[in-house]
């Protein structure tokens, strides 16, 4: 069966500490102050003895029905076949289209490159038998990657085990019809 | 000689560190829609211990084409088990910032202004040999101080002994863990230690007064603190201020700042009434139940309730909680407790608390950690340790303070006062002007300094104010002597250069080794790499092997031995854990701890507390571009929303703290309702103003312009959050 990745956080394990953010900054040396994936902070809007504050890490869904894909003139934003929502930058022309159409906010322009510029699932290291750097370094295991096609690997597991003891499972704004392929799950 | 030499057997067990893996390079070019790198001509892997800050987390250099291109976490190495925080990672901005120093620098203008002349280190050297070697005729030996932090400390701590001085002080007993080491030893027998022995992931009850893990970040102790929350553990975290450790808390306790103890000594007095402590325990193990039984019946939970703003029923839980948990359960002994100069009875209550749960070396309490010990060479052979009194009064007017890490905060006043003629000052890998209670005992300090030498890597700002400033390697680009570490495992591991000194550039062992021969001394340091080749032999092992792990675990043991049955020995006056102390009482202190209201603020001022963010550490990695781009280069100072509301002042407006006529550059008001009243928080580290420091010279307020500089009577420690100061709109 053909791969399809995608990534789960385990959203209770997060404290915010950002190493995810920086780990990606370095691995794709990603430019000025910005990031390919972040960390937002909920708090209950006043203080009680029952205050609550989440960390909720965000970063590219990877849509089965990806916005910034359909809207790309010139197809360098593309599907591919293992699931991973991809950027040929050689013939991105930088019109921001997809920046624009992306309900989560994933996209960025890269303007040493002149492109669009996006998470990767950090691929090469997928293909060196890493785990995209993010994942490497999340000192909460907070995120869980992998083959959701392979009923062996990590994130099938941790799926059919949320889905056994009725954890809170989500994913963002699945009213758009993105189909999006990251697994919020609360313990 | 060799007391436990890890067995071959042993050492091949171990797996290859995360990034030793040959990787496959040409997947790289496989990726279609990648920019096309040029084709990496060598992938090369090197071994470290993190050193952006000081928990020591091993790591694995990937250098691609000769240059860092990405730091992971050595998977076996106890310490992190393959995580770096936001600042590991970050560790390759830091390594190629071009605000770096780059050469050694001799100052030409007047002190402040910035003015250096950039030398050679043979001219850096001679000069500074010349000087010390003309104060030491003029005012003895005793004449040099030193302030030292980091893996290159020992270097400068045995030239100050090789120059014949005492007066070495390790800024973090004083300025961080000296009270809480010294209040944990009085009861127990034993410090705290540097890698708090606290079971997190086996804990049912976890109670941390201010400790704030998830953000002090030390990586060992998050990992095993977020798998004891998942593990299920009830957490109470008491803080002012709802900070990212309170979110993963079951329980948070908002407390009036300064009365933790108060709150501590209430929850000993109810559960000694209840009669719901470890009885069994307390029985047989501690001293002196019946003196503290008497001493704390004053403190009820509603006293204490008036006294801390807790609800009476939160306190009363929560002390029921740990009671129900005991022995699986422990009160966090804490890490920078510098607080209100008190610090030292504050530990002595908190570790009351735990005696009374009887979590000692039980899982889920302390652990005992388990050390590797064997017989390490000397670096610097032929040295005569300085065993002569010393100007801050460790070991004097602090008897039971650490003669051997000193009292900074002491020292640096002995030096502002000139009781004696301190007039050589070196400081390494510090930062005085950020770590110290008081910058105006420091600018007297340097004021009253003919000579002052720092080692760094950054122009910090008390750089800045140096006569000569030394540039060392950072620790990407040099080896150092191998460390051994204790935790629930004792290993040792490894440091080699990734790259190449990218500047000219030495690591801290060849600077004092020519430093040491330029005075004309001639004690013998041994090349950084022959004491590791000679330490590794003497544990069966060598250069090679290390350079394949990083880190190598050599001693497996018992963290619990007490719940294994083995009779646990307490090295304190009565050979028990005291509850009541033996030693205090002897010294004329009070052997039991006491609450003792700290200064408050008046009506219109705000206590200061500041404290660390989860991407930055100490005074050292705020102008790292990595770092300072997760926070757009924003200081925040947290105020509460009913006081902000009565100044005007509005969330993301900008204010500057004020004192006296000391006031702060601008930082951005963070209003929210979940900090105390009474208090404003800020990140440590800020409002430097050394202008070598490019992104962050005056930015955000610098804390220790406006913190306390009390002094522990017992430990010497220093207490720095009875700073009232006021906010105003910038």
């Amino acid at each position: 069966m053909k791969k399809k990745y995608a990534m789960a956080y385990i959203v209770d394990r997060c404290v915010d500490c950002k190493a995810c953010m920086v780990a990606c900054k370095a691995e794709w040396e990603v430019p000025e102050d910005k990031f390919r994936t972040h960390i937002d902070t909920g708090v209950s809007p006043d203080y009680t003895d029952t205050m609550r504050m989440h960390f909720l890490p965000h970063q590219c869904n990877h849509c089965d029905d990806a916005p910034c894909v359909t809207v790309c003139p010139t197809k360098a934003s593309y599907k591919r076949e293992d699931g991973i929502v991809s950027v040929n930058q050689k013939i991105c022309v930088g019109c921001k289209y997809c920046i624009v159409s992306c309900p989560y906010d994933a996209r960025f322009f890269n303007h040493e490159l002149g492109v669009a510029e996006k998470c990767t699932f950090c691929l090469p290291r997928i293909a060196e038998g890493l785990a995209p750097a993010c994942v490497t370094t999340c000192p909460g295991n907070v995120r869980v990657f992998g083959d959701i096609n392979d009923p062996n690997s990590e994130i099938s597991a941790l799926l059919r085990d949320a889905a056994t003891n009725h954890y809170k499972v989500w994913k963002l704004r699945q009213d758009l019809g993105t189909r999006p392929n990251i697994y919020y799950i609360q313990k | 000689m060799i007391k436990n030499r890890i067995s071959r057997r042993r050492f091949l067990q171990g797996t290859l560190a995360t990034g030793a893996a040959a990787a496959s390079l040409s997947s790289i070019s496989l990726i279609a829609g990648e920019v096309s790198q040029p084709a990496p001509t060598g992938v090369t892997y090197a071994q470290n211990w993190c050193e952006m800050c000081f928990w020591k987390c091993g790591l694995t250099a990937k250098v691609v084409d000769g240059k860092v291109h990405k730091l992971e976490g050595q998977k076996d190495c106890p310490s992190n088990r393959g995580k770096l925080c936001a600042k590991g990672n970050a560790g390759i901005a830091q390594l190629y910032d071009p605000d770096r120093l780059q050469k050694p620098l001799i100052r030409t203008g007047e002190r402040g202004s910035g003015q250096f002349k950039e030398v050679s280190w043979d001219e850096a050297i001679k000069y500074v040999a010349e000087k010390c070697n003309g104060l030491k005729e003029k005012y003895g030996s005793g004449t040099f101080s030193l302030f030292a932090h980091g893996s290159g400390e020992h270097a400068f701590v045995d030239l100050l002994h090789i120059m014949g001085s005492p007066n070495i002080c390790i800024p973090s007993y004083s300025q961080c863990t000296g009270s809480r080491d010294i209040g944990w030893a009085l009861t127990y027998g034993k410090p705290v230690g540097g890698k708090e022995p606290v079971d997190s992931e086996n804990a049912k009850c976890i109670m941390l007064l201010g400790r704030n893990i998830a953000e002090a970040l030390h990586m060992g102790e998050l990992i095993d603190f977020i798998n004891g929350c998942a593990n299920g553990a009830y957490v109470i975290y008491v803080d002012p201020r709802y900070n990212k450790t309170a979110a993963k808390a079951n329980k948070y306790m908002m407390i009036k700042p300064g009365t933790d103890t108060a709150l501590v000594l209430a929850m000993i007095n109810y559960i000694i009434v209840k009669e719901i402590y470890n009885k069994e325990f307390v029985e047989k193990y501690t001293y002196g139940l019946e003196e503290l039984s008497a001493h704390v019946r004053r403190y009820t939970t509603k006293w204490a309730s008036e006294v801390t703003e807790i609800p009476e029923k939160d306190i009363i839980e929560a002390a029921v909680k740990l009671c129900e948990a005991a022995p699986n359960c422990y009160i966090h002994p804490g890490r920078r407790l510098t607080r209100y100069g008190s610090d030292t009875q504050f530990v002595r209550a908190i570790a009351i608390l735990n005696a009374l749960m009887g979590n000692w070396e039980t899982p889920g309490g302390i652990f005992k950690p388990v050390p590797l010990k064997f017989d390490t060479p000397h670096m610097v052979h032929d040295l005569e340790k300085v065993d002569a009194e010393r100007a801050d009064g460790a070991g004097t007017e602090f008897p039971i303070a650490s003669v051997d890490l000193g009292l900074a905060n002491k020292m640096m006043q002995a030096i502002a006062e000139q009781k004696h003629p301190l007039k050589g000052m070196f400081v390494y890998g510090c930062n005085p002007f950020h770590n110290q209670g008081s910058t105006d005992v420091v600018a007297k300090a340097i004021e009253a300094s003919e000579f002052i030498v720092t080692c760094e890597i950054y122009m910090t700002d008390t750089a800045w104010y140096s006569d000569v400033i030394l540039p060392e390697s950072t620790y990407l680009e040099r080896y150092d002597p191998i460390i051994s570490t204790a935790r629930k495992s004792g290993y040792i591991q490894f440091r080699e250069p990734a790259v190449k000194p990218l500047h000219d550039t030495l690591g801290a062992w060849e600077i004092a080794a020519r430093l040491s021969k330029a005075m004309g001394y001639q004690n013998h340091f041994m090349d950084v790499r022959e004491y590791n080749t000679e330490l590794l032999e003497s544990l069966g092992l060598s250069e090679k092997v290390m350079q394949k792990h990083g880190s190598l675990v050599g001693a497996e043991g018992d963290p619990f031995p007490l719940a294994s049955g083995i009779e646990p020995e307490f090295h304190t006056p009565s050979g028990k854990i005291e509850l009541f102390s033996n030693m205090l009482n002897d010294l004329g202190y009070d052997p039991l701890p006491s609450y003792q209201a700290p200064p408050m603020p008046k009506a219109d001022e705000f206590r200061l507390l500041f404290g660390r963010v989860s991407f930055h550490t100490h005074a050292r990695t705020q102008n790292n571009e990595w770092l300072l781009a997760l926070h757009h280069s924003e200081v925040e100072l947290w105020i509460n929303s009913g006081r902000a509301k009565a100044l005007g002042i509005k969330n993301g407006d900008k204010v500057c703290v004020t004192k006296g006529n000391k006031k702060s550059n601008p930082c951005i008001a963070k209003v929210v309702d979940h900090i105390h009243r009474d208090a404003v928080f800020l990140p440590h580290g800020f409002g430097s103003v050394s202008k070598g420091l490019t992104r962050i010279s005056g930015v955000g307020a610098r804390d220790s312009d406006f913190t306390s500089d009390e002094t522990d009577p017992i430990s010497g420690g220093a207490g720095f959050h009875n700073g009232f100061v006021r906010i105003v709109k910038a």
